[in-house]
């Protein structure tokens, strides 16, 4: 990837906090601060990878550090390196870390709820692709129009709408519509239009 | 934006109008800044003063929904003053074109309009030809009939007073705003304008930008360093999103949507490829056949073949004038004509205008798939408040996503730079990236419709094979098909290309079927040079910020767009000192020129620099929008005043108002006497359902709360924090009251209008306390070329809670 | 002690991004507290043992008219001479010779903490109420004798806050008070001598908070 370390990269000779306190003569016990020694301990081996900030489109660069053990992501900060930001970045850019699995809220299930239910229930991809596979097939079979009333061709499908996203890659976008329009979708809607 | 977010630097007076970039584009105050560093200003003009008011050294209040009044009095004094820059608006815009006869304006309405359609028949404002078809002209911009004389004329009713009388903007101020920014016309003055949905959101809202765009073009600043017309686009890949097309409206690259009346291939390509017979001008959409056939090619692969029209046929045609935008869609949702939705990535039930009429339609659904990282009101409205699970029958999927930092793809900013960003973890659980559940799902559909069904050619002839080894979306395949390939071998000038080759540019994109691109604009971003968009090379050879080497943006990596309007007719920068191109030794030194061809001096090969309309040159006189060829002040369907002070037309009068028992409105109402706007907030994203449930950010801004003036809590006997009502004829939110001496009452004329702004980044599904959706309140109607709601100015009480 | 490192936070250039805020928070991996919205966007209330920096805001109207709106980022100062190391026996609290930097050490549990808070003219200590132990900005200790520069100040988009060292602070201090002289009369440094963070405001400092140039 090419990142610049120099903000990552111990010069030699440089030294961990612990270190640092220690030649303070001080013992500095398991507090907040004893815990952030391990964390830059932590980020020199950490693995480092290049993202873009997925909110506002200034399109700030973010470096997100994966410790290699827990293979959890340990920090997000700014990228010096990107020419717009300069490591940079606003509160929601600077709270990255927590859209990320160290968020106990994300959604890490396939869900379902059933016609009057007030409830979720769990599923597996395999049947919720399915089912939702079934319902596209069993819509668009029903309610395709080939014609309209002035018996031009359009073959097209209202019954089934589509809204987003302004927060997906461009290639995931590219696909979305290739396969909505391939189903003959014309309600395709999403952040752009309000 | 035409320009880009480092580019800001160069500009002398940067206005801040319909935005707070400070709140919600935070990091570009870092280029404002450095402009101010400079020597430059920054203008702020909002209703409230905001964070970027309050590092600006102009500010100015205006009502909501008063945006054109204030522009017009602008246009009006760089006329009135001469501020206008004389050989950019001679030669590079339409000024001096002359209009035909049955061209007029009284009272509010253009000619040709249709009281029963409310429409306009657009013929009445075409340009007179002369014998040759060319357009006629009158270069000393004299003749009354002459574009720059008709804008005189239209702008003459827009004096301070009036437009004070309108906006509520001090009559002082807003003549100290209009010199402040009139001096970029000057030839080494560069003038820019940041703007967002504080324009775009309203009945108005094209209108906003087009007034914009004229006061751009007389000053001469669009084209050149530090000007342009700089959309603050929304979200982080929203002009990705919009550049791939996910509206109803459009195809990858801005190619319009296929309609019923153009049966064949050919039909379509002839109607939607402009003709000119201007000499110097480029027309560059004339290549739109090009792009056409090799978007058909990415779409159905080897299946589309000239024999069957590159399988046009398979893609789906809207009726003549059928318009299935947002609000439409959920009217018809609502009507129950929808079946099936997929909210990926959205969350309709707070994001939409008029959010209870969005809340019932989903119940009306058979089914919806919710696609997304967090729980959120549109995949949970089945047990929002007032809704009963028991009635409703709908089947919700929730398909849990990756987040940002766990797949690998582009993303488009602003300033269309489509930028690659990579993975550093898997995602958590069962989430799938977005491209792995589309492949999966749509894999599942093809297989079903192997076995029969209606209608399958579409489904199974589409080019369904992105995935890598593994069976995962690859969006390194995509990426390329998007770039396009060459489908045969062909020689193009010296070069042989082979079939497999990726497409270097769009240039060489042929219209025979010899080439595949899924995106015209995107051609070059991912080529025989490897991916550019993951390029990250510092250098800045202007010294202007262009980095040309760090990622890649559309088209064809060109930084300033229109950049061949910063240069004289011999090709020398107006401004030398910010040179962002300049003809030497026979070619073009600087940016990525927006076109090859050499200046306009020389007659045969030059080419006039807006290269997308087909005449070459910026419309100041714009005959091809909806509402009209000259933007003009109507006020906003709901608002405080019992006419319209400029006309006898009080609204838009091109408008789609919908009828029904949902729709409701109601303007200069005593019931609702004070105009409310809708904004956002530094902490929080749209509608909240990434931020909410991040401790930090729900900690910085915990809950829903209404700014109002101190005169305004007087009156209602509300003090600061204290917990209050505000409410619409659409709903009712309950807010936490914040006084504050940013909004000001507006002094129209006698009467005193007081306005209050809130934030629609909360929802009732966390936190518990924190409040429900501004949409509750704000009105499902749209702007009549966008059909954009007008979410910024409408009609509300306020009340102790 | 003139040398070591300085903090400069020129609010004349702040937007109140709260990119300072939420990045400290992400650094030190704090909490986010509940909290209510009290009549302000400044939340937390107030700087406490999980918060160690905080965007202030205040508001009020100028002479012309016109309102004004203050941001006023707040954190440990960092002084020369900290007062709060009065109260402190032995190395409760210790200032590193190298850096400057104040840290509170998890034997601050055993300090008298209202006599601690007392002693600073800033009204910056906190405390823990389970653990007793007192806690503020750490000038980012870990992150600059690791080459790398306080969170807070990497987060800054406009330049409102500047790492380095102290002669250099000092330096641009003085040149942007004289510049910002010209517009605003009242400009100043506040306590430039005394402390390692040095404030820059255009106004009266109590109009951006009670204890901005100290009790």
């Amino acid at each position: 990837m090419g990142i610049t370390r120099r903000e990552f990269l111990v010069v030699s000779g440089a030294f961990g906090i612990g270190l640092a306190l220690s030649k303070l003569g001080v013992d500095m016990g398991p507090v907040a601060v004893y815990a952030a020694e391990l964390k830059i301990d932590k980020m020199k081996a950490a693995k480092q990878t290049i993202t873009i900030c997925p909110y506002c489109a200034v399109g700030c660069g973010i470096i997100c550090s994966t410790d290699t053990t827990s293979k959890k992501i340990i920090n997000t900060e700014g990228d010096p390196d990107h020419p717009i930001n300069e490591g940079a970045l606003c509160a929601k850019g600077a709270a990255l870390f927590q859209t990320t699995a160290n968020n106990p809220n994300r959604l890490q299930k396939v869900l379902y709820r059933a016609p009057g239910s007030d409830t979720w229930q769990e599923k597996s991809w395999d049947w919720a692709l399915d089912e939702i596979a079934k319902k596209i097939k069993a819509t668009r079979d029903a309610y395709f129009i080939e014609k309209n009333s002035k018996g031009q061709v359009v073959n097209r499908l209202e019954a089934i709408a589509h809204v987003g996203s302004a927060a997906l890659d461009n290639e995931e976008l590219w696909a979305l519509q290739a396969m909505l329009r391939a189903l003959g979708l014309v309600y395709i809607e999403h952040q752009a239009r309000i | 934006m035409t320009n880009h977010w480092i580019d800001i630097k160069n500009s002398d007076c940067v206005l801040v109008m319909g935005s707070n970039a400070a709140a919600n584009h935070p990091i570009s105050m870092k280029w404002v800044q450095k402009a101010k560093d400079n020597g430059g200003i920054l203008i702020s003009v909002d209703p409230r003063f905001t964070q970027t008011s309050a590092r600006a050294d102009i500010y100015a209040p205006l009502r909501s929904g008063t945006d054109i009044a204030f522009l017009g009095g602008m246009i009006k004094y760089i006329i009135d003053n001469n501020k206008y820059f004389p050989e950019y608006v001679l030669n590079y815009t339409n000024a001096s074109v002359i209009l035909g006869d049955k061209y007029d304006f009284s009272d509010g309405l253009f000619s040709g309009y249709n009281p029963n359609a409310k429409s306009y028949d657009k013929s009445t404002w075409a340009y007179k030809k002369d014998d040759k078809g060319l357009l006629a002209r009158d270069e000393s911009l004299q003749d009354p009939m002459c574009v720059l004389q008709m804008l005189k004329k239209h702008y003459s009713r827009y004096t301070p007073e009036k437009v004070s009388e309108i906006t509520g903007t001090p009559v002082a101020d807003l003549l100290k705003v209009y010199e402040a920014y009139s001096a970029t016309g000057a030839k080494d003055k560069a003038g820019t304008i940041l703007y967002a949905m504080g324009w775009t959101q309203h009945t108005v809202g094209v209108q906003n930008i087009r007034a914009m765009s004229i006061i751009q073009t007389l000053l001469g600043n669009m084209g050149i360093a530090g000007g342009g017309v700089n959309a603050l686009r929304g979200e982080s890949n929203v002009q990705g999103s919009t550049d791939q097309a996910l509206l109803f409206h459009i195809l990858p690259g801005y190619l319009g949507a296929p309609t019923a009346s153009l049966a064949t291939l050919e039909a379509f390509n002839k109607a939607r490829t402009p003709k000119t017979v201007e000499a110097q001008s480029a027309n560059w959409p004339q290549n739109i056949p090009k792009y056409s056939v090799s978007l058909l090619k990415s779409f159905w692969g080897d299946k589309a073949t000239k024999e069957n029209d590159f399988g046009y046929a398979w893609l789906p045609k809207l009726d003549d004038g059928q318009n299935c935008s947002w609000l439409n869609l959920f009217d018809q949702m609502y009507a129950g004509t929808i079946k099936g939705f997929f909210a990926w990535g959205q969350n309709p039930a707070c994001s939409g205008a008029n959010a209870n009429k969005v809340r019932q339609a989903l119940a009306k659904l058979d089914w919806l798939v919710n696609v997304n990282i967090f729980d959120n009101e549109t995949g949970s409205f089945w047990k929002g408040p007032g809704m009963d699970p028991k009635s409703i029958k709908t089947e919700v999927f929730m398909l849990p996503c990756a987040a940002s930092v766990e797949k690998e793809g582009s993303i488009t900013n602003s300033g269309r730079w489509a930028q690659w960003r990579y993975k550093a973890v898997d995602p958590p659980g069962q989430a799938k990236p977005d491209g792995d559940i589309a492949v999966l799902l749509m894999n599942k559909v093809r297989d079903m419709y192997k076995s029969g069904g209606k209608s399958p050619e579409p489904v199974l002839n589409l080019k369904w094979d992105y995935v890598d080894a593994k069976g995962h979306f690859d969006p390194h395949r995509v990426a390329k098909e998007i770039n396009g390939f060459f489908q045969a071998d062909v020689k193009a000038g010296e070069k042989q290309y082979k079939k497999g080759d990726p497409v270097p540019g769009f240039a060489l994109l042929q219209a025979d079927g010899s080439t595949s691109c899924g995106n015209w604009i995107y051609c070059q971003s991912y080529n025989a040079d490897g991916n550019n968009m993951a390029r990250r090379k510092k250098d800045d050879p202007t010294g202007l910020g262009l980095f040309p080497q760090w990622a890649w943006c559309w088209p064809v990596n060109r930084r300033v767009i229109y950049n061949r309007a910063s240069v004289d007719l011999e090709g020398q920068p107006w401004n030398p000192k910010r040179a962002i191109l300049k003809w030497a030794d026979g070619k073009w030194v600087g940016d990525v020129p927006d076109g090859p061809w050499p200046p306009m001096s020389d007659k045969k090969n030059g080419r006039l620099p807006f290269i997308m309309k087909p005449d070459g040159q910026a419309a100041i006189f714009g005959p091809g929008l909806n509402d009209g060829p000259f933007p003009e002040h109507y006020e906003p369907l709901e608002c405080p005043v019992p006419k319209n002070a400029i006309s006898a037309q009080f609204i838009n009068p091109t408008i789609k108002i919908f009828g029904g028992e949902m729709d409701k409105h109601l303007t200069c109402d005593p019931r609702f006497p004070f105009v409310a706007t809708t904004y956002r907030v530094t902490e929080h994203w749209q509608t909240g359902i990434m931020t909410r449930w991040q401790p930090w950010l729900i900690e910085a801004e915990p809950q829903m709360f209404v700014e109002l003036s101190e005169e305004l809590a007087n009156l209602r006997g509300i003090k600061n924090g204290e917990k209050i009502k505000v409410s619409s004829v659409r709903g009712e939110v309950r807010a936490v009251a914040i006084v504050t001496t940013r909004f000001r009452p507006f002094k129209l004329g006698e009467l005193t209008v007081h306005q209050i702004g809130m934030p629609w980044c909360f929802g009732w599904i966390v936190p518990k306390d924190g409040g429900e959706s501004a949409n509750l309140l704000t009105p499902n109607v749209g702007d009549p070329n966008t059909m954009i709601p007008e979410s910024k100015a409408f009609m509300v009480n306020v009340t102790k809670a | 002690m003139a040398d070591g490192y300085s903090i400069l936070v020129d609010t004349s250039k702040c937007t109140a991004c709260r990119g300072c805020q939420i990045a400290c928070k992400q650094w030190n991996q704090l909490p986010g507290t509940p909290t209510k919205n009290t009549g302000s966007h400044q939340n937390p209330a107030d700087l406490s043992f999980e918060t160690f920096k905080l965007v202030r805001f205040s508001e009020g109207v100028n002479g012309d008219g016109k309102p004004h709106w203050y941001f006023f980022t707040e954190q440990c100062r960092h002084c020369l001479s900290p007062a709060c190391m009065s109260v402190a026996e032995k190395d409760e609290i210790i200032q590193d010779e190298k850096t400057g930097a104040v840290i509170y050490t998890p034997k601050t549990k055993d300090l008298d903490f209202k006599a601690t808070l007392e002693e600073c003219p800033f009204n910056i200590p906190r405390q823990d109420p389970k653990t007793k132990v007192l806690a503020k900005c750490t000038m980012c200790f870990d992150r600059i004798t690791n080459n790398m520069i306080p969170a807070c100040v990497k987060s800054c988009p406009t330049g409102t806050m500047s790492f380095g060292e102290r002669d250099k602070i000092l330096d641009m201090s003085k040149k942007r008070v004289a510049e910002l002289k010209k517009a605003f009369p009242k400009a100043a440094a506040l306590n430039a001598d005394d402390v390692r963070v040095i404030y820059i405001v255009t106004d009266d400092p109590k109009k951006y908070y009670q204890y901005a140039a100290g009790k």
